[in-house]
């Protein structure tokens, strides 16, 4: 799947915003301010407040800046930072000279509104409203302080730096969340798309799986219903019976493996057990050893040996299992005719001894465990 | 404690006097065997109460682990007889130093051959032991050769020496053999016991091992805390 996850698309669009502003205000900040400080640095009521201010919001401006990329921005610290900014704005415009508030001289204002875009970018909207009323307000004291605001110029002059200043801080401000939600919107489609896709595949799967078992029955089972029905099958045959409870042990275990189950490697072969125990041969089932997660492809194999011997049992049979280190081996001995029916296909570490003096036939399947592939692939019958 | 060469003394502790009888009747095959304790609990036991101690390790709900690793610490011969076959459970109870493990399904045959090989201070490894040994992964275990592995393993699968010798293609003797080393092998690791030095003892008497394999396996164990 080439889509990133969705999270991941509104983590970067958050990202991608905190980076613009934080180069806007660093720019605004040591570039625009300093240059307009130092322009008129003799002129500022006094001097060394002016650039103090600028001190106190440089490095409001660092810390804010350095939590906002990584992040860590919380409220609290961004409400206090905002209200330093504030109060070392305020500073700056009361060292302005008679008359200056908004000249060639006034820079605070402006810088106090980009910190707060900055600041409170992950704000409810209301805070950066009421910092930016702040900051006009700042403005307008001024101005009313060396009464300048008798004149209609005055006037036209505030509304206009209003408009931008405060004005282009807003609208970044609301472009930056209206960009948020969008990404919060593809994130969500990206979710519900990745759900789909998923369902999708274990419907697939799902559905693989009932053809095959669907197969299964059709090329093994149906034959052997129809043989019986049409009278071409005796029940009564010895190999008649065999086959069926070969395919009786076949279909539980089929059963078995879409149970939800602990182990499912034992709980297979306790199907194939019970299917035996039915027949009334007396199954022991030992297993020694920790169990490790067993594929159900290697399951199937490792089961299926012991399935044809557990079905050619007559009065009892042990069943073990023991998972040592390196390997799981899985073992029946029972008592049973000769394995002239005991066909082992599939099974490549599989090997089958019938002991005609104990009349035990023993089989035993062996798993290497971590090794990528088994180095002894052999299938044998030995009769002694 | 004196090597019994022809009769000897066995105790049998088991919270269900059915089972007591039980023993008592599968032990009077065995004309050598002289039941002379028999009771429920095994705390009031001291060391050498019988030559061969036959305990439950289930005694009236309680777990008598502790009480088998005192007494076998003492020097008393132990074969526990249990129903509960947990691998760690045997495990713990070879550890202790306890000469054998009969699992109670396993029956008269591997008992009677147990408790004769405890009075001898000989090893008796049944098929539930030997699954359990097999499956061993605990780091301070010994290493195993592989004839010992194999016939560890096919013995607990088949039940039958015959059939893993003919399996092997060796003697039912040599499968036996191989059995016992790796039974021997196991008491030498994890803690020091008297009834573990004389199992070892006798292996060397007997030729099963040499006495510098024991002092190489020795060297190589851990030491135990």
């Amino acid at each position: 799947m080439s889509t990133p996850p969705g999270e991941l698309i509104a983590v970067r669009y958050t990202h991608v915003i905190s980076v613009v502003v934080v180069v806007i205000v660093a720019i605004w900040h040591f570039g625009y301010d300093s240059m307009v400080l130092v322009r008129g640095w003799s002129r500022y009521e006094p001097a060394w407040a002016a650039l103090a201010a600028w001190l106190v919001l440089s490095v409001v401006q660092v810390i804010g800046s350095t939590l906002l990329l990584r992040s860590a921005l919380r409220g609290r610290v961004a409400r206090a930072l905002t209200l330093v900014a504030l109060l070392a704005g305020v500073v700056a415009v009361a060292t302005y000279p008679e008359g200056q508030a908004i000249s060639d001289l006034s820079w605070a204002a402006n810088t106090v509104g980009w910190f707060g875009v900055l600041l409170l970018l992950q704000r409810p909207l209301h805070e950066l409203l009421a910092l930016l009323s702040c900051t006009v307000a700042m403005t307008v004291i001024a101005l009313g302080a060396s009464g300048e605001l008798d004149t209609p110029v005055s006037w036209a002059l505030l509304i206009t730096t209003s408009y931008t200043t405060a004005g282009i801080q807003l609208t970044f401000a609301l472009l930056a969340r209206q960009l948020h939600h969008a990404a919060e919107l593809a994130t969500r489609a990206a979710g519900a798309q990745a759900d789909r896709l998923a369902r999708q595949v274990a419907e697939e799967t799902r559905h693989t799986e009932r053809r095959r078992r669907y197969r299964y029955m059709r090329d093994r089972i149906a034959p052997l219903l129809r043989d019986l029905a049409e009278g071409r099958a005796h029940p009564g045959h010895e190999a008649v019976r065999r086959s069926s409870a070969i395919e009786a042990a076949r279909l539980r275990r089929l059963f078995a493996e879409t149970e939800d189950a602990a182990h499912p490697l034992l709980h297979e072969l306790r199907a194939c057990a019970d299917v035996a125990e039915r027949r009334d041969v007396n199954v022991t089932f030992v297993c020694y050893g920790e169990l490790p997660d067993v594929p159900v492809a290697v399951r199937r194999w490792l089961t299926e040996g012991p399935l044809l011997a557990l079905a050619s049992a007559e009065v009892s049979a042990r069943v073990t299992v023991v998972a040592a280190a390196d390997e799981v081996t899985v073992s029946v001995a029972a008592d049973a005719a000769a394995p002239g029916t005991l066909r082992t296909s599939g099974s490549t570490d599989t090997s089958v001894m019938f002991d005609e003096k104990e009349n035990l036939l023993w089989l035993e399947s062996r798993w290497r465990v971590p090794g990528p592939r088994s180095t002894s692939a052999s299938s044998t019958i030995t009769r002694w | 404690m004196a090597r019994p060469r022809t009769a000897f003394d066995v105790g049998i502790i088991d919270d269900h006097p059915v089972v007591i009888d039980g023993v008592r009747a599968w032990l009077a095959e065995e004309p050598r065997v002289r039941v002379r304790h028999t009771g429920e609990t095994i705390t009031d036991l001291r060391s050498g109460a019988a030559d061969v101690l036959i305990v439950d390790l289930n005694l009236n709900g309680r777990l008598v682990l502790p009480d088998i690793g005192a007494l076998a610490a003492a020097g008393q011969r132990i074969v526990v007889f249990s129903q509960f076959t947990d691998e760690s459970l045997v495990m713990d109870v070879l550890d202790m130093g306890a000469s054998g493990f009969v699992a109670k399904s396993e029956g008269q045959a591997h008992l009677l051959h147990a408790v004769r090989a405890a009075a001898a201070d000989r090893p008796y490894v049944p098929p539930t032991t030997a699954g359990v040994l097999v499956s061993d992964r605990s780091p301070a275990r010994p290493q195993l050769s592989p004839q010992e592995r194999t016939s560890l393993l096919w013995w607990f699968q088949s039940m039958s020496k015959a059939s893993v010798a003919r399996r092997m293609g060796v003697s039912v003797h040599t499968v036996d053999m191989y059995i016992k080393r790796a039974r021997v092998k196991y008491a030498q690791v994890g803690r020091a016991a008297p009834t573990k030095a004389d199992m070892l003892a006798r292996a060397i008497e007997d030729g099963l091992v040499t006495p510098g394999e024991v002092a190489n396996s020795v060297r190589r164990t851990p030491p135990s805390t």
